[in-house]
């Protein structure tokens, strides 16, 4: 009696060792799966971003400089026109050759400046190509 | 469209690859630290679930090095920023914002080690290796600075929302395990009791010095 009470013992202790080794490989397997779902869904969705524009490091310069030229055409009306003329170009540009967040904050003071020298340089028609040739 | 697309994100495939890696990554650190933490409160939320979470936790861990890596080593096939492999491997030396990105190199290196240190945790020793690992959730809270400050997609609501689900309640338990902890110390330093209760006391001291947590929670 004691030796079969003793062989069901081992034997129960081994379906159990059985059954937590399938428990684990299960989680694993499900882990495996999920992360690689995971990586996958956040893959296509920034490639979705990318696709359609709207990435915010591609599309993020053109929306904040468009923000800062109406901003800055508001106390000045007369420079508008002209303003929108040399940014549109840009804004075709910029995206494809900067897609990083770190050169957007850089390409805004530029151009506001030329916002700012613009009015300055307008009375006359010289010292306009010299603002566009130092930029 | 798509096809289109597809050519215009063409050069950008490592770049994209990354991003995604490192969203990756946030996500199952965060998994990990949570089921980490539920390890430790066994006896309160994961009961039927018993050792298999320590298995989750494991299989999370192991999942997070694997999108650390991929997501530094897929920066190397971006023709944009071009790193080296000194840029992306040793902290404050990169070009693109080096301190936050610094800060992301840190928290990698030191998720790597306390990680994988569990294998090597019988020749650290049990009580050292319980003590460093400890230090994975300072070193995941770098990693959701680095992700929040260097990452693109920081602003975007998909990305917040996506990253919240899991980080929230990781901080949460964080949190209040740390205040378990203190309140658990603070009752064993002031042994001064009544004679009446310091008879079964006397019973339970010897036996488990160190472990009292399990004697005290919310049980």
């Amino acid at each position: 009696m004691d030796e079969a009470t003793r062989l069901e013992a081992k034997g129960l202790a081994r379906a159990k060792i059985r059954a937590r080794r399938r428990r684990v490989t299960t989680i694993r397997k499900r882990t495996v799966r999920g992360s690689i779902a995971l990586f996958a869904a956040v893959w296509a969705i920034v490639f979705a971003q990318l696709v359609s524009g709207n990435d915010p490091a591609l599309s993020s310069t053109p929306q904040r400089t468009a923000r800062h030229s109406v901003a800055a055409t508001e106390p000045k009306p007369a420079p508008e026109p002209e303003a929108s003329e040399e940014d549109e170009p840009a804004f075709e540009s910029e995206p494809e050759v900067v897609p990083e967040e770190e050169f957007a904050p850089e390409a805004e003071p530029v151009e506001e400046e030329f916002f700012e020298e613009e009015p300055e340089a307008a009375p006359e028609p010289e010292p306009e190509p010299v603002v566009t040739a130092s930029s | 469209m798509i096809a289109a697309g597809a050519v215009s994100a063409g050069p950008h495939i490592f770049w994209i690859t990354s991003r995604a890696a490192g969203v990756a990554a946030l996500v199952l650190s965060s998994l990990a630290v949570c089921a980490g933490l539920l390890i430790g409160a066994r006896g309160g939320a994961l009961k039927g679930f018993g050792g298999d979470t320590k298995a989750l936790h494991e299989s999370l861990s192991l999942a997070t090095l694997v999108a650390i890596a991929v997501h530094g080593a897929a920066l190397l096939g971006d023709h944009y920023m071009h790193p080296s492999v000194l840029d992306i491997s040793v902290p404050f030396t990169g070009a693109y914002r080096p301190f936050w990105t610094g800060i992301g190199i840190v928290a990698g290196w030191g998720l790597a080690a306390l990680g994988l240190s569990y294998y090597a945790r019988r020749t650290v020793g049990q009580s050292r290796w319980r003590s460093l690992h400890r230090f994975t959730a300072l070193f995941w809270a770098l990693g959701v600075v680095h992700t929040l400050t260097a990452g693109t997609d920081a602003t975007q609501p998909w990305f917040l929302l996506l990253i919240a689900i899991p980080t929230i309640p990781a901080a949460v338990l964080l949190l209040s395990k740390l205040t378990k902890t203190e309140d658990d110390r603070r009752p064993r330093q002031p042994p001064a009791r009544t004679p009446e209760q310091a008879h079964p006391q006397q019973d339970r001291a010897p036996s488990h010095p160190a472990p009292a947590r399990t004697a005290s929670p919310s049980r």
